[in-house]
């Protein structure tokens, strides 16, 4: 059982297309990593699967209705989607902006409320970032600031959450926990996560599911055990290298040669 | 594309792209000296240009007294303002930033009417001075007020006060002009901007500063490089932001301060050319800087050709034929062209 | 991220951020009330002060048609409410479109003055009064439909695919550049007296004010100012960039679309009631935001920053002055040293942007 899925997705910018006739099925219930080399269509197959991009060819479908005859509220409150540089005005407070990420829970006339209150204080719990409520986002480290920018996604209150290189612009420390967040709201609320990741390791030890990209094709897809390979290695980033087992969760760890 | 491969190719296509606008800039400057609202045969120029020497003639005192002066100045302003404009916009990371809106033109123009109603004095030469002191001094307050907190001259805070000190000084001009119609007279002209009656006493007395400017300028590449990706990054890198800055904004007030001064508000040069460079390199400053002060002058020097032959034996003033046709150019420029952001 | 989901930290960061949240609430309210305060007293002392004196009640009464004294309601009514209700229709005006403006381009010099919006406006009008000896009405018209031509032509050369911010500010560069080389060509070629006329309308001053001007920006005001406060909460998402703004569910271009057409329309109206008076919408936005907290971007109380500009200005240049001079020239010097001084001192505390 599917809800989000892409059938025959071609994509593009301008005149070039980057993804061409794509089949993805986005596991429920699953996180997903999306990896690949750079420029390899990764982020624009997320941005097509979020509607940020609209088809040239094919479907994009939740729970059986193609995207483009949603209204994008009504898509708004089942999908999320983190960007990869997001932007945020100058001196905007943490609490102003992940307050921002309940917009779609609002309308033209319906007030702030007390599941808003509820909803922002779970996201900020979550992150760990509920100290940081009234500090401008500016002054705060990278790191925090990614964390900030989740919190914001995970204001949406939204069963599918995609995120576009979540783990840019953090150290090692707070690339694991950062993942160990998504894994615990996957488990915890049952959420469907699909991330665009650039580490490979980090990707096997903490994805359910890869779909590896290569020159805006899907080249394997599957469980890490079963699609991780030196040859896909070799072939997906052109890197000579040894697959073992991570010697803490056994998943594929890519060693270079 | 790896990563070398592309930079080799970026040299190897810009690098030949700086030699042809210097070929550009040569015809254009030549141009400049031969064509006007006085037909000069080609020899008569060439032979005042030998001899660098009036024979006495009306003509090769026109060549030499009037437009040699008038070309080299278009020039060194044009590269000026260019160079200035490209170091404001990669400070305050704003592509509107210009020295237009940091205060330099309302300065200079308080100073000249200043000079005007206050103190009587009358004249291009004079007013050089006093334009160029209002635009140093603008720019120092707007620098000021922008560096008072803990934070320093952020790019918003620089942005606002810039806006904010134009705005108290254009009122202050304003104001006076509309009760005073002989310094309105006066500044009317002098707002346009124009290369006009600007000759040999000014290209001397502004020249020093543009050059020296414009040789420091260059060194910027790097730091502006680093400042367009952020504070934080521009630290990271080991860069003396506070510092940087400072050093930035003296460049562009002696800059654009003697441009302004010699020749007026000339906006569209500062604030169009640098994108102008960036369409064409990309957002690297190393490339941006020399690109824009050879397309300054090319561009103004051409507007300024233009305005002397389209409107004969009248002529135009460069800041109107910028308006006019420099204009429509860049907008469709912005409309086909791939942006690169500031 | 050591919390754990367990209700009682989460009712704790509830709790924290209802109070961060209510406290904000309660700054908007206190700020917006003040400033709505701070207006209407303007609004009233502008019409008693003059060569004819009137005391508060007596200028209440009139406005409200609560008593009936010919000579005062002559005074108040048919003097000075055109100019006071127009420099408070412009300053509402021109502060709501302004920070519209800045906050869609993500830009704080994107006032309308800045991208070719008030220059349109001002080569119409220049051409009016020095190819056409145009005066009042004309003139009026001729501006309005210079900055709506501007702005469509704007939107046109920006439009592909979308407009995207950043070239929408390039463009408007570009069209204002034009319109600016044209503007000082008619004014060297110009006799000096019309020239000086053209630089007075250039100015702005909303004692110029045309009765039917003022009417239809009233009334556009009126429908404006709400539809400007509903589209606030697609503005707030539209500050994220376009991918968040979209992922939260905001139709970005219909949106923006939306809310560039209340910008303009507000523009328009006010230069062509009062000319192209510069910086009100420039600085009313930054003010605001100062006063309200940084981002917070309110439309009503920018719009309140800008009648209280307008209206100080006013009032400075027509009674403080030894010369009464057009209200634009004093906009700038009323409005800038407070920035200035909001600039230097919020910062201090490190509050500020």
């Amino acid at each position: 059982m599917t809800r989000l899925r892409a059938e025959g997705l071609t994509l593009g910018y301008d005149d070039e297309a980057i993804v061409t006739n794509l089949d993805v099925d986005v596991l429920d219930g699953k996180i997903t990593a999306i990896v690949g080399a750079n420029a390899c269509g990764k982020s624009t197959l997320l941005r097509g699967l979020a509607r940020l991009l609209k088809p040239r060819h094919g479907v994009v479908s939740l729970d059986g209705k193609a995207l483009t005859e949603m209204s994008t509220h009504e898509v708004a409150k089942t999908l999320g989607l983190l960007p990869q540089t997001p932007l945020a005005p100058d001196g905007i407070t943490v609490a102003d902006l992940v307050a921002r990420g309940r917009y779609p829970h609002q309308g033209w006339f319906r007030r702030w409320t007390e599941r808003d209150d509820d909803a922002v204080a779970r996201a900020l719990d979550a992150t760990g970032t509920a100290d940081l409520v009234n500090r401008p986002l500016r002054q705060l480290s990278g790191g925090q600031r990614q964390r900030v920018w989740v919190a914001m996604a995970i204001a949406q209150d939204t069963d599918l959450l995609l995120l576009d290189e979540p783990t840019t612009y953090l150290d090692i420390n707070h690339q694991v926990e950062l993942l160990r967040l998504l894994r615990k709201l996957n488990t915890e609320s049952g959420k469907t996560i699909v991330a665009v990741l650039h580490d490979l390791n980090l990707a096997c030890r903490f994805s359910d599911h890869v779909i590896a990209m290569a020159e805006g094709a899907i080249v394997a897809e599957g469980a890490p055990t079963d699609v991780i390979t030196a040859e896909l290695v070799e072939k997906v980033f052109g890197l000579a290298c040894v697959v073992v087992p991570d010697p803490v969760a056994g998943t594929p760890m890519v060693v270079p040669t | 594309m790896s990563n070398s491969t592309h930079v080799a190719r970026r040299v190897s296509v810009l690098g030949p792209g700086l030699a042809v606008l210097c070929v550009l800039l040569a015809l254009i400057a030549f141009l400049s000296v031969t064509l006007g609202s006085r037909s000069i045969g080609l020899p008569e120029v060439l032979r005042a240009l030998g001899s660098m020497d009036t024979d006495g003639s009306i003509n090769s005192t026109v060549t030499l007294e009037l437009r040699v002066p008038r070309t080299l100045l278009g020039i060194l302003v044009g590269a000026a303002l260019g160079v200035a404009g490209a170091i404001l916009q990669g400070v305050t990371r704003n592509p509107l930033a210009d020295a237009g809106i940091m205060g330099i033109n309302s300065g200079a123009a308080v100073f000249v009417v200043f000079a005007i109603t206050v103190l009587g004095v009358r004249g291009a030469a004079v007013y050089v001075w006093f334009a160029f002191a209002g635009a140093i001094a603008a720019l120092v307050l707007v620098y000021a007020i922008a560096s008072l907190g803990r934070e320093g001259a952020t790019p918003i805070k620089l942005a606002l006060a810039g806006a904010a000190v134009t705005a108290g000084l254009v009122s202050v001009t304003t104001g006076i002009v509309m009760t005073n119609v002989d310094a309105l007279n006066e500044l009317r002209f002098w707002q346009v901007g124009s290369l006009a009656g600007r000759y040999a006493p000014i290209l001397t007395g502004v020249a020093p500063f543009l050059i020296l400017g414009l040789i420091a300028s260059l060194g910027f590449g790097r730091a502006l490089n680093g400042l367009a990706l952020g504070e934080d990054v521009a630290r990271g890198l080991g860069q003396q932001v506070t510092r940087t800055r400072a050093a930035a904004f003296a460049v562009v007030a002696v800059l654009a301060g003697a441009a302004t001064a010699a020749c007026g508000p000339i906006v569209f040069v500062g604030l169009v050319v640098p994108h102008l460079a960036r369409i064409i390199c990309g957002p690297d400053y190393r490339w941006i800087l020399p690109y824009s002060m050879l397309l300054a002058p090319i561009v103004l020097l051409l507007a300024d050709v233009l305005g002397r032959v389209v409107a004969a034996p009248d002529e135009l003033q460069v800041g109107v034929v910028l308006g006019v046709l420099g204009a429509p150019a860049f907008v469709g420029i912005v409309r086909y062209g791939r942006l690169s952001e500031v | 991220m050591a919390a754990t989901a367990s209700t009682a930290p989460q009712a704790a960061t509830a709790g924290a951020f209802r109070t961060t949240r209510r406290r904000r609430a309660a700054r908007l309210l206190a700020v917006t009330c003040s400033l709505a305060v701070a207006v209407s007293a303007l609004f009233v002392l502008t019409m008693m002060v003059g060569s004819f004196q009137l005391s508060a009640e007596e200028v209440i009464a009139s406005v409200l048609y609560l008593r009936d004294d010919p000579s005062v309601d002559f005074v108040v009514r048919g003097l000075r409410l055109p100019t006071a209700a127009s420099a408070l229709a412009v300053g509402l005006a021109l502060g709501a479109a302004g920070t519209i403006f800045q906050q869609l381009l993500r830009n704080p010099l994107a006032s309308p003055d800045f991208v070719g919006i008030n220059t349109g406006a001002g080569l119409a009008a220049v051409t009016g009064i020095v190819l056409l000896q145009a005066g009042g009405l004309a003139v009026s018209a001729l501006a309005l439909g210079g900055a709506v031509v501007a702005a469509l032509l704007m939107y046109v050369l920006a439009w592909r695919d979308g407009v995207a911010g950043y070239r929408f500010i390039l463009i408007g560069i570009g069209v204002a550049l034009f319109f600016d080389g044209l503007i000082g060509y008619m004014l060297t070629k110009a006799q000096l007296s019309d020239a000086r006329q053209a630089m007075h309308w250039l100015t702005g001053s909303v004692g110029q004010a045309e009765a039917g001007e003022l009417r239809l920006l009233l009334g556009a005001l009126i429908l404006l100012l709400p539809t400007a406060v509903l589209l606030q909460r697609q503005l707030r998402a539209l500050e994220l960039g376009d991918d968040t703004a979209r992922a939260l569910g905001t139709r970005t271009e219909l949106s923006r679309g939306g809310l560039l057409a209340t910008a303009v329309v507000l523009t328009a109206l006010a230069v062509a009631v009062a000319g192209p008076i510069i910086f009100v919408a420039l600085i009313a936005g930054p003010i605001a935001n100062r006063l309200l907290g940084p981002a917070t971007g309110g439309i009503i109380p920018a719009a309140l920053v800008g009648a209280t500009l307008l209206l100080t200005a006013d009032l400075v240049a027509v009674h403080l002055l030894p010369t009464p001079l057009p209200t634009g020239v004093v906009t700038g010097a009323v409005g800038a040293p407070y920035l200035l001084w909001l600039l230097a001192t919020t910062n201090r505390q490190g509050a500020g942007g």
